[in-house]
């Protein structure tokens, strides 16, 4: 017998998760991020489903869980190879690219106002070099015995 | 309550109250506008305000200085009302953890959406990944946190990771920084805080004492506390009433791994088919 006080919590954050999943596939244009919001509503709904398997201390939930773990490996094994072929053609991730495959007498979509990329977002992260430089010993690169 | 019988009179159409109809219906409007201040005080309307504007703010397409800062302010503040208009747990720890992991998970959600690189999204999701197996451990599913750490933020996300290598242009891509355009957003954006919005009214005002009975009704055949560990009963169930699907999972598993391996080599024709198809030709 679970507590009604966490089970409604737990829905509440399941929901929101799903809800922010389904946002960021329907706003997002990268190909990648569209399947990590996909797999963002997978856990919301595995959220919602863990709940109530605790409050009714039945294993479905959990069970159910397990199997959306399962398919989503799956998923993502065959999603990714996907998008790997796709952008081999196309040489983007953007999934704006494959609207030539829309229905016919369909208007095209057009990009308008294309943001300027900003200075401070071009500089990448970049690593201090670690570790000593070993010196050089021409006279140990000459003597040694080449197999 | 006091409106009822004036509303009953009305609707009957008594003609001796006439004056008492015209006080009722302004009895009614000022208990309207009561209603509606009351809502107005409601913190869930306002954390679905706040949050609906903070992720417009925090989405990609949006421009301005401070976007972003604004967005993760009025995120944090809507998380905050929300946690606040949800019923509170007994045990004041348990509430503590619980809010910490879930409003980490939540914040690595947006930020997963709103981040320009698809690398720091991966990251961020690594990040919801592993609040939400921490989430799991709340219930009983001590088995689920570990397999979502194994398998989602283990397997799953270096293999995001490897393919954003594989197939990353050069930069930043232009079509990071945009989305579908101002409506489709704004759309998005609604229809996440309509589904918030509704479920949790929804789920707060779900009846206790009905829960409660549904759950005496049907007791489980093998239940979660019926004494064994977590793995045993676990294993109990998933090979007894699941075994099917177990093994469903498993062909389909193979299935997959199949399927991947199939579509990346049928895009990469090999160069000794090419040569063995020109040999052909040539003898041929």
């Amino acid at each position: 017998m679970g507590d009604v006080v966490l089970l409604k919590n737990f829905l509440v954050v399941g929901a929101a998760l799903f809800a922010i999943g389904l946002t960021g596939f329907v706003v997002r244009r990268n190909m990648i991020v569209m399947f990590i919001s996909a797999e963002m509503m997978l856990q919301g709904v595995s959220l919602s489903l863990v709940a109530w398997s605790g409050y009714h201390g039945d294993w479905g939930g959990q069970m159910l869980v397990l199997f959306i773990i399962a398919v989503a490996a799956c998923e993502a094994g065959i999603g990714l190879a996907l998008i790997l072929m796709l952008f081999k053609k196309s040489g983007r991730l953007d999934i704006a690219f494959w609207q030539e495959m829309r229905e016919e007498g369909q208007p095209a979509f057009v990009d308008r106002n294309l943001p300027e990329e900003r200075i401070e977002e071009r500089l990448w992260p970049h690593l201090t070099p670690a570790g000593v430089e070993p010196e050089e010993q021409p006279e140990r690169e000459l003597h040694r015995s080449r197999v | 309550m006091m409106q009822l019988p004036l509303l009953l009179a009305q609707a009957s159409g008594a003609p001796a109250a006439e004056s008492a109809a015209a006080d009722g219906a302004a009895n009614e409007t000022a208990a309207l506008s009561a209603a509606w201040l009351s809502n107005l005080a409601c913190p869930l309307l306002w954390s679905l305000i706040v949050g609906g504007i903070g992720l417009w703010l925090l989405l990609p397409s949006a421009v301005g200085r401070f976007r972003r800062t604004t967005g993760w302010l009025l995120m944090a503040v809507s998380l905050g009302l929300l946690a606040a208009y949800l019923p509170r747990m007994g045990d004041t720890f348990h509430q503590i953890l619980f809010w910490t992991l879930a409003g980490a998970t939540l914040l690595g959600a947006i930020a997963t959406i709103s981040m320009r690189s698809p690398v720091y999204s991966a990251v961020w999701f690594a990040l919801t990944l592993l609040t939400t197996a921490g989430l799991l451990l709340f219930q009983q599913a001590q088995f689920l946190a570990v397999a979502t750490i194994a398998v989602y933020a283990g397997a799953i996300l270096v293999m995001f990771l490897f393919v954003l290598m594989l197939a990353q242009p050069e930069g930043h891509t232009f079509y990071d920084r945009i989305t579908w355009g101002p409506f489709a957003t704004t759309f998005a954006v609604l229809s996440a805080v309509a589904i918030i919005g509704g479920m949790t009214y929804e789920i707060t005002h779900l009846d206790d004492q009905l829960l409660t009975e549904h759950v005496a009704a049907g007791k489980p055949e093998l239940g979660i506390d019926d004494g064994a560990t977590h793995m045993a009963g676990l294993g109990r169930v998933l090979f007894s009433q699941h075994l099917i699907s177990v093994e469903v999972a498993g062909t389909l598993l193979l299935a997959a791994l199949v399927g991947a391996l199939a579509i990346v080599i049928h895009g990469r024709p090999s160069r000794a088919a090419a040569a063995i198809r020109q040999g052909g030709a040539t003898h041929g």
